[in-house]
């Protein structure tokens, strides 16, 4: 059962949203760490040192993954996505904590082709064709596939022979991506990996990847295309200022932010009423149309209808995991003390 | 060490490919050359010609030295590149080792077009022994430049490469007496400039066949200095 309405949550971008409720509390759920994991986060921080003070990047970060699994990673911009791949791929170090990959080093894994990566903010030679840049990446992995393979794989066979600074964005974006597979490495991070490309490069891109995924081979990708998440994961990791905030599968963080939304039309009814039905996150209303974000749609109906309400035009949709992420997260901050420094929902769009 | 060579192999092609090396290593010296050289005039003891020669062999070796890889290094460190290279299995120093390899390899192109067009077009005559030896010492003196560039390429932004290159390359080419001979004020300073005595080594070779200790010291001398500023920008570079 809800309680007082305790806390406010807005989960509308532009903040206007009605009276608001705060529902059930989310757990980021324990993933014990066996022995194993390809990629192993213990307790890890990292802290930047800007004019304005300290900025806690990542902050007491514990997760581990399997080998296997398709993972999402997502977390409003300055969540500590960025600065926790770089950790991951041993770009950067953690000033306390542990970091491991396959058990090891970073350094070790990469050594030994262990890693295939697509980094955001990863650049390209100038001067050479799209053939001898992947190509150099095929010699520069000590079990690559074949360079027509990947450029096919890639779907970028066809731009084999065009000098790579010439290439469009979205061209480079394939281009990195080939880069990233043509080691075949069990585990491929990918940051940001479709921003860029057309809808139809898209779809191939996350068709090579799921075959990858079927090979037994982990692949962690960043996005900020919440439904690519929703489809292509298995898991779906969510952070905000550095800690984990939520870690299941897309269903399960649904579930947990409230995952359904319960709307009507029920003219003249108080606002004190819809307060006491139990099971709310989210509550909105626009003259006589009330729309609830719920936890439990039917036990929240029921009750409606238990108080003697009768609404009309009843629609009970599943919400996305966009609008949970946009949940968790901005609850998440309104509990402790809003986003941290210079975080911001990116993906409220 | 295999994947090191690939890199390498790859970054002499492309800075081949270059149209900015072809143009201020290659062109450039030619065609001042072409349109300055052609002259029979004593200079400092060898004639123009030879002197001019040798003058542009220096040019072409130090700015291919010095441009290429100040403003790549700076370049490839912005866009990433670096950083996808640390995500393979090349070796730590991989990449450096791969830039001053390349600028070894890249600027002997410039000396033997600018003496390949001075023993043709212009007929100038030394014994062929000193011909390989000034190839040698020319190209041996131009390395200092690649240190430079190396510390230059880890100290500033693309941005600010350039100007920091062109803040050197002046002084560098005019005060070495590269592009017209010093008299005067202008030769005293000129003269603690490693581009003015790897030109000085060059027609000492031809006229007393021998190579001034004077010269070789205060390039040495530069020398140490560079690579004092590559090994110390190198380092801050790795820390961020």
């Amino acid at each position: 059962m809800v309680g007082a309405p305790a806390a406010m949550v807005s989960l509308t971008a532009k903040g206007n949203a009605g009276p608001t409720l705060k529902g059930m509390p989310h757990m980021p759920r324990q993933t014990p760490s066996p022995q194993g994991a390809v990629v192993e986060f213990e307790n890890v921080s990292k802290t930047f040192h800007s004019p304005k003070g300290p900025v806690h990047a990542v902050n007491g970060l514990t997760m581990s993954m399997q080998a296997g699994q398709t993972i999402a990673f997502l977390g409003p911009n300055g969540a500590g996505k960025s600065t926790s791949l770089n950790m991951l791929l041993g770009l950067s170090r953690p000033d306390s904590g542990r970091v491991a990959l396959f058990g090891g080093t970073a350094a070790e894994a990469i050594k030994h082709g262990k890693v295939g990566a697509m980094l955001q903010s990863g650049g390209l030679m100038s001067d050479v064709t799209v053939q001898e840049q992947v190509q150099l990446w095929a010699k520069l992995h000590p079990r690559p596939i074949p360079v027509s393979e990947a450029l096919k794989r890639a779907n970028i066979a066809d731009l084999a022979d065009r000098r790579v600074d010439k290439l469009s964005g979205g061209q480079q974006q394939r281009v990195q991506f080939a880069m990233a597979i043509i080691g075949d490495s069990p585990l491929i991070v990918l940051d940001e990996p479709t921003t860029g490309m057309d809808v139809e490069n898209r779809q191939a891109f996350w068709a090579t990847m799921r075959e990858r995924a079927l090979e037994g081979k982990t692949v962690l990708f960043a996005t900020h295309y919440l439904e690519e998440a929703d489809q292509f994961a298995e898991r779906v990791i969510v952070i905000n200022k550095g800690r984990l905030l939520a870690d299941g599968t897309s269903a399960e963080i649904k579930a947990s932010a409230g995952a359904k939304r319960l709307s009507f039309r029920l003219p003249g009814v108080q606002d004190a009423a819809l307060y006491r039905l139990p099971n709310l996150v989210h509550v909105e209303r626009q003259a006589d149309v009330v729309r609830l974000q719920t936890s439990d749609s039917d036990a929240t109906l029921y009750a409606l209808l238990d108080a003697g309400l009768r609404p009309t035009d009843i629609e009970i949709q599943p919400l996305g995991l966009e609008q949970a992420f946009l949940a968790i997260t901005a609850e998440d901050n309104n509990h402790s003390g809003g986003p941290a420094d210079g975080a911001t929902l990116e993906a409220a769009r | 060490m295999n994947s090191t060579i690939t890199l390498t192999k790859l970054d002499v092609l492309r800075v081949l490919r270059n149209t900015r090396y072809l143009i201020f290593a290659i062109a450039m010296p030619s065609v001042l050359y072409i349109a300055i050289g052609n002259s029979t005039k004593q200079t400092n003891g060898v004639e123009f010609k030879a002197y001019y020669m040798l003058a542009m062999a220096t040019y072409g070796a130090f700015a291919g030295a010095l441009m290429n890889n100040s403003i790549r290094i700076a370049t490839e460190r912005k866009t990433g590149w670096t950083r996808q290279l640390r995500l393979t299995s090349l070796p730590g120093g991989g990449y450096v080792f791969s830039k001053v390899v390349t600028s070894l390899v890249t600027t002997i192109p410039s000396v033997l077009v600018v003496f390949a067009l001075g023993g043709t077009v212009f007929g100038v005559h030394m014994d062929a022994w000193k011909w390989v030896a000034n190839a040698v010492v020319l190209w041996l003196a131009s390395m200092v430049f690649v240190s430079l560039a190396v510390a230059i390429g880890y100290r500033f932004d693309p941005e600010t490469a350039q100007p920091a290159v062109m803040l050197v390359f002046f002084p560098m080419a005019i005060l070495g007496g590269l592009w017209f001979p010093l008299e005067g004020t202008l030769d005293k300073i000129g003269k603690w400039f490693p581009t003015y005595q790897a030109h000085k080594l060059g027609t000492d070779i031809i006229t007393d066949g021998k190579i001034s200790m004077e010269s070789v010291g205060i390039i040495g001398g530069w020398a140490v200095l560079f690579a004092a500023l590559a090994v110390v920008s190198y380092r801050a570079a790795q820390d961020q």
